[in-house]
């Protein structure tokens, strides 16, 4: 009987040191961060070509195409460490498959915050800065005098006062006239996301009515369809571009 | 038992044997000196020119380039013999000629083809479009060809002349079609004596500004963003990439075509309207017409057009033609084997 409980307890032991081992591993282990890149209009689900959405300036608008760059994704816990990526993440409304950025092996931690550019910085921002792919190349912003890639192409018609008369917008953002234009997007949790391990869905979502908003209006009319060299409408945008972001549900599969 | 047990042994060792045959059968039409080893092909891509993709399945081989080369010079292709891919796509034009007939050239760089995107994919994808769906080639007139059995045989081996090793071929030749040479790139490549003059540097600063704003669709080192565009050509578009999504939001846009030896691919547009390239510029100009698919990027539609002066024109155009490369237009390697 003696015995049958000396194996027992030993069983336990051996049990009990394979769990620990077992959570230590995974405590141990990074996770994969998948950031989803979503996009909305105020309320409203983005829909492109069939949908006409409200805009401060009073003009109902449409989005015909939308692409951007985001790049040197962070994350910050509450004593204000952080880790950094350094890598640029594509996303075309219309390629589904640029929806999310693979963030691997994401060090364990309580985080707190996550942050990242909107566009590129002056590092990466200049001619050649990205690897020479047709997408990248289909990008580049090659004003003379100015360097690199447009952060974002924001594509659609506006429909003037809504009197039925449609012009044509292009919010198209990037350095010129050696300003960067790029946006610190920075995005507190409302709870800590705590990481030990596992596969990680972080859903963010654009409002594009941020863009024109908030906290300046932005105005089709007044700015035009051509803005590339316009530092005032870039300077608005750049403005505006803080808040265009917002976190939504953050899951563990 | 040991009968039994020798049996077997012999069984199966007539079994290898059958199989080490089968591994060292005579190639196809009984031709013993038929010899598959395939030569890696180098090939060169321009410079500036993004990565090529070339797919796993279908590596660059000297002898799949010469089958290839071959295929697209001859009329034994077509399934009745009429014609051959060079019939339309002519070497001194840039391997095009009628309107509808896009320009071969850097194909290898693009994913969709044909003016209403027709077929997507890789340029394997689109050979084999060419050969099954355009030509109908007939694989027994190639099959009775004297030398076509022994050219597929060398390069892809065992398995015959089937329609994806036509394409594949075809691709392959379409790879080595790359135009990389004009002024305009001796001037990036900072070749010496090479400048731009004065009107030609006015073009460019045009194209590659919101002032001219060329280059949205057709910019980059290969003048095409390779998407659809609705370009504000008619006021009632014809349907373009809309007859193959079925989205009435694609009606009227069409793919845009690189600008690379524009001066030599008259006339323009998907129909061949415009028969020269001033015309292009007036329509660009001052002929733009609404409809509820114009391009966002067609910003001076409003306007009717960018309304350009006499010597913006005459500018762009300068500029335009320094894209013209001769030296692909008369590429012994490209021309025909025959």
């Amino acid at each position: 009987m003696a015995k049958v409980f000396t194996l027992f307890r030993a069983g336990l032991l051996t049990l009990a040191l394979a769990l620990s081992f077992g959570c230590n591993e995974e405590e141990a282990s990074g996770s994969l961060l998948h950031l989803n890149f979503n996009h909305n209009v105020g309320a409203q689900e983005l829909g492109l070509n069939d949908t006409w959405y409200n805009s401060a300036a009073g003009h109902p608008f449409m989005v015909e195409r939308l692409k951007y760059y985001t790049s040197n994704f962070a994350l910050e816990n509450a004593a204000g460490e952080r880790i950094v990526i350094r890598e640029v993440h594509y996303r075309d409304v219309e390629k589904p498959d640029t929806r999310t950025f693979e963030w691997k092996d994401v060090p364990p931690g309580e985080y707190t915050a996550l942050s990242f550019v909107f566009g590129l910085d002056e590092v990466v921002n200049v001619d050649g800065g990205l690897p020479n792919t047709t997408t990248n190349i289909n990008m580049e912003w090659p004003l003379p005098g100015d360097q690199g890639y447009h952060y974002m192409k924001f594509e659609g018609r506006y429909d003037l006062n809504g009197s039925g008369v449609i012009k044509p917008f292009n919010l198209h953002t990037g350095a010129t006239g050696n300003n960067q234009n790029y946006v610190d997007v920075y995005l507190p949790f409302s709870h800590p996301m705590k990481l030990s391990g596992g596969t990680w869905q972080l859903n963010l979502s654009m409002d594009l009515n941020e863009w024109l908003q908030n906290p300046n209006t932005y105005d089709f009319e007044v700015f035009g369809p051509m803005i590339m060299a316009n530092q005032n409408a870039q300077q608005v945008l750049k403005e505006n571009g803080g808040s265009v972001f917002s976190i939504g549900a953050v899951e563990k599969e | 038992m040991n009968r039994k047990v020798t049996t077997i042994f012999t069984l199966i060792a007539l079994l290898l044997a059958a199989a080490c045959q089968k591994e060292t059968a005579t190639p196809p039409g009984n031709e013993n000196d038929w010899v598959y080893n395939p030569t890696p092909y180098n090939l060169e891509v321009p410079a500036f020119f993004p990565l090529l993709d070339i797919p796993s399945g279908n590596p660059m081989t000297v002898q799949g380039v010469q089958l290839g080369r071959m295929l697209f010079y001859d009329p034994a292709l077509h399934h009745e013999g009429a014609r051959a891919c060079a019939s339309c796509h002519v070497q001194e034009f840039s391997f095009s000629s009628d309107p509808e007939v896009l320009p071969h050239i850097n194909l290898a760089w693009n994913s969709a083809f044909l003016w209403d995107g027709k077929v997507q994919g890789s340029l394997e994808d689109i050979m084999l479009f060419e050969v099954k769906d355009f030509f109908k080639a007939d694989l027994g007139r190639l099959e009775a060809h004297p030398d076509y059995p022994r050219l597929f045989y060398e390069a892809f081996g065992e398995g015959g002349i089937t329609y994806e090793r036509a394409a594949m071929a075809l691709a392959q030749f379409e790879r080595t079609m790359a135009s990389g040479n004009s002024k305009y790139d001796q001037v990036l490549r900072q070749e010496p004596g090479v400048f731009l003059t004065d009107q030609e540097l006015n073009g460019y600063d045009l194209f590659f500004t919101e002032e001219g704003d060329c280059f949205h669709c057709h910019g980059g080192i290969l003048f095409t963003d390779n998407e659809f565009h609705n370009n504000a050509l008619d006021a009632e578009p014809e349907v373009g990439l809309g007859a193959i999504t079925g989205s009435p939001f694609d009606r009227g846009r069409f793919k845009t075509p690189t600008l690379r030896n524009i001066e030599l691919t008259g006339p323009y547009m998907h129909d061949g309207r415009y028969a020269t390239l001033e015309e292009v510029i007036d329509f660009y100009s001052e002929g733009l017409h609404a409809s509820p698919t114009a391009d966002p990027l067609m910003k001076a539609l409003p306007m009717g057009g960018k309304h350009f002066t006499g010597e913006e024109k005459s500018a762009l155009i300068a500029f335009l033609k320094t894209l013209t490369d001769t030296s692909y237009t008369t590429n012994p390697s490209l021309s025909s084997p025959f």
